[in-house]
């Protein structure tokens, strides 16, 4: 692998590892409140953390691509507190990522919440643990398995973006040029072995980390025989 | 665990369309108290409401004297803040821990720990099932840990919601007998929720029981049982009292003396008065009991006008009509033997045949196997 493939592969890891720590951060409390939520604009929420599904990549990318500008709000708020440019920034890509990527792990964690109740929770706070506690001593240990999937599929989802990425990143070796955009540039130079070795390797990558979720996610065995009733006497 | 006795205070409502909870009562958590009712009577929205988890409450809750909700005064205590414990009818065990690592968990959180693990898993005969994983144990042995895991938490107050209603009787047994004993080593007090009066005669002092959101009736475990017995089907006036009689045998409900364990034929005898005994079938359980709880189905008794001397029924008493109340097709008799009462269910038919008035003294037959107890 040349140089700036490499350059390109650790750009990548970099957004991605940033992006799923980013969203695990803030889908975590989404997730929740979603999957606790009774009202009626529940739905709206939804819909609105499902958008990325659905939108082509480049409709999110042209309006983040406006929303980053100097001439825009968010753009311009970035550069007043950071004193650089949002848009074609390393910065502008992993939130772009964050957006993209967020029903990827928002969703997993929704259904897990939901299917966890509150009965549990609720037996936790008679036995006196508190908020944070229950979390931390109930909720995560048994919805270990669906956290797993989101921060994976929230990574992998990442590792494989273009079209948000080409829209307000650019391709700037070593900020925003990553895996996807260089395969791109290697196939526009019909250089295919250089981009069968790029797609290969993605290819691989996505293949250990569905092999991973699928692994992770199969049901525990637990030994059939019920314990003897004289065997606690 | 106190050695003080709590008062609960409740004045609540709880309003879930149709559906309305309206609680004004003290109540008096001495020993185990029972809670009966029909579904859907609110038996278990005011166990929850006590132990916090009810949000749709308006109103106020005090045990011994400690606010632990006032929607008035905005006050509020979360459930891990009210040292209230609840065992519930499907256990909910951690199943990512063993059965030591949820009693681990109650005993790490526990403020004020004066109950050893040691202790509790002896209490609940817990040790040789430490190290198993809760999915692998039987429904009554993961009540048992979910017993122990409440204990552990000590609780001031102990609520219990039909912890045997997915239970077979070998652990309904074993458990009730677990829990009478836990309690009166532990000196905690309980309210104990179920639909089933059998479980609750067997293990309550007092009774209160529950319609329609409100509590109808409260008191001594015997006399409730015998009150719900008196109200009459035709009586429109006592519909919500109505609906419990409808759900309830009639029954006379006894707390007596055992004076021998075995007759020498294989005979428990009861003390009921100077002069009178009950008898039952022996069982090795009762062995270790001084009292034994046990009610008879006013169904189950008979009357004779005269002494049954030739008669195969080993259960006689003598006594005397007190009341004779008309139902739907039959006759419910209240009699006397000494200061005891009975209750005897017969036909408008034999009643008639028999002529039978009050203060008119008759003989109560029954055979020893119409004497029940919880504990086969």
């Amino acid at each position: 692998m040349s140089n700036s493939d490499l350059q390109a592969l650790f750009t990548t890891l970099e957004m991605a590892a940033l992006t799923t720590v980013i969203l695990l951060i803030i889908g975590t409390p989404l997730a929740w409140y979603l999957a606790k939520m009774t009202s009626r604009f529940k739905v709206i929420i939804e819909a609105i953390v499902a958008l990325p599904l659905v939108l082509p990549p480049t409709v999110i990318g042209f309006y983040l691509l406006i929303a980053f500008s100097p001439e825009h709000l968010p753009g311009q708020l970035w550069q007043q507190t950071t004193g650089q440019q949002l848009a074609f920034s390393f910065s502008a890509i992993v939130i772009g990522s964050v957006l993209y990527s967020l029903p990827f792990v928002v969703q997993p964690l929704q259904k897990a919440f939901e299917q966890l109740g509150d009965s549990l929770i609720e037996a936790g706070a008679l036995l006196g643990a508190g908020p944070i506690d229950r979390f931390f001593s109930i909720v995560l240990p048994l919805t270990k398995a669906s956290f797993i999937t989101a921060a994976t599929l929230g990574f992998a989802h990442t590792v494989g973006e273009f079209g948000i990425i080409l829209m307000i990143g650019g391709n700037i070796p070593g900020e925003t040029r990553v895996l996807s955009i260089a395969l791109f540039d290697h196939v526009e130079a019909f250089d295919y072995a250089r981009a069968h070795l790029l797609a290969f390797s993605l290819l691989g990558v996505s293949m250990v980390v569905l092999a991973l979720i699928y692994g992770l996610n199969l049901p525990k065995k637990h030994p059939r025989n019920k314990v003897e009733l004289n065997n606690d006497k | 665990m106190t050695s003080k006795t709590p008062q609960l205070n409740v004045n609540i409502s709880v309003r879930y369309p149709p559906f309305e909870l309206a609680i004004k009562q003290t109540i008096p958590v001495t020993g185990i108290t029972g809670i009966f009712g029909h579904s859907a009577s609110g038996k278990s929205t005011l166990l929850r409401a006590i132990a916090g988890l009810e949000k749709k409450l308006t109103g106020d809750i005090t045990l011994g004297g400690i606010a632990l909700i006032n929607t008035q005064q905005r006050t509020y205590l979360k459930p891990e803040n009210r040292q209230i414990g609840l065992v519930f009818q499907n256990s909910r065990l951690f199943d990512h821990l063993t059965v030591l690592g949820n009693l681990q968990y109650a005993a790490k959180r526990c403020q004020k720990s004066q109950l050893s693990l040691d202790e509790v898993v002896q209490l609940t005969k817990l040790k040789s099932l430490l190290n198993y994983s809760v999915n692998q144990l039987s429904g009554g042995q993961q009540q048992r840990v979910a017993l122990a895991r409440a204990l552990l938490a000590e609780p001031k107050l102990l609520l219990l919601d039909e912890p045997l209603s997915a239970l077979d009787q070998h652990s309904k047994t074993q458990l009730l007998q677990m829990l009478l004993s836990i309690q009166k080593k532990l000196n905690l007090p309980m309210l104990y929720v179920s639909h089933s009066l059998d479980e609750l005669q067997q293990v309550c002092d007092n009774l209160i029981v529950m319609a329609h959101g409100k509590i109808v009736n409260r008191g001594n475990i015997h006399q409730v049982i015998h009150q719900l017995n008196n109200y009459s089907g035709n009586d429109s006036d006592n519909d919500i009292q109505n609906q419990q009689c409808n759900i309830i045998q009639q029954q006379t409900s006894l707390s007596l003396s055992i004076k021998t364990f075995n007759n020498g034929h294989g005979l428990t005898t009861l003390s009921l008065n100077k002069q009178q005994d009950i008898y039952l079938a022996s069982d090795q359980s009762f062995k270790q009991q001084k009292q034994l709880r046990c009610f008879i189905l006013a169904s189950d008794i008979s009357i004779a006008l005269t002494e049954p001397n030739d008669s195969s029924i080993v259960n006689q008493l003598f006594g005397s009509i007190k009341v004779i109340s008309h139902q739907t097709n039959r006759v419910l008799l209240t009699v006397t033997c000494g200061s005891q009462d009975f209750f005897v269910a017969i036909s408008e038919f034999s009643q008639q045949k028999l002529s039978l008035v009050t203060k008119q003294h008759v003989y109560l037959q029954f055979k020893t196997s119409a004497v029940r107890t919880f504990i086969h």
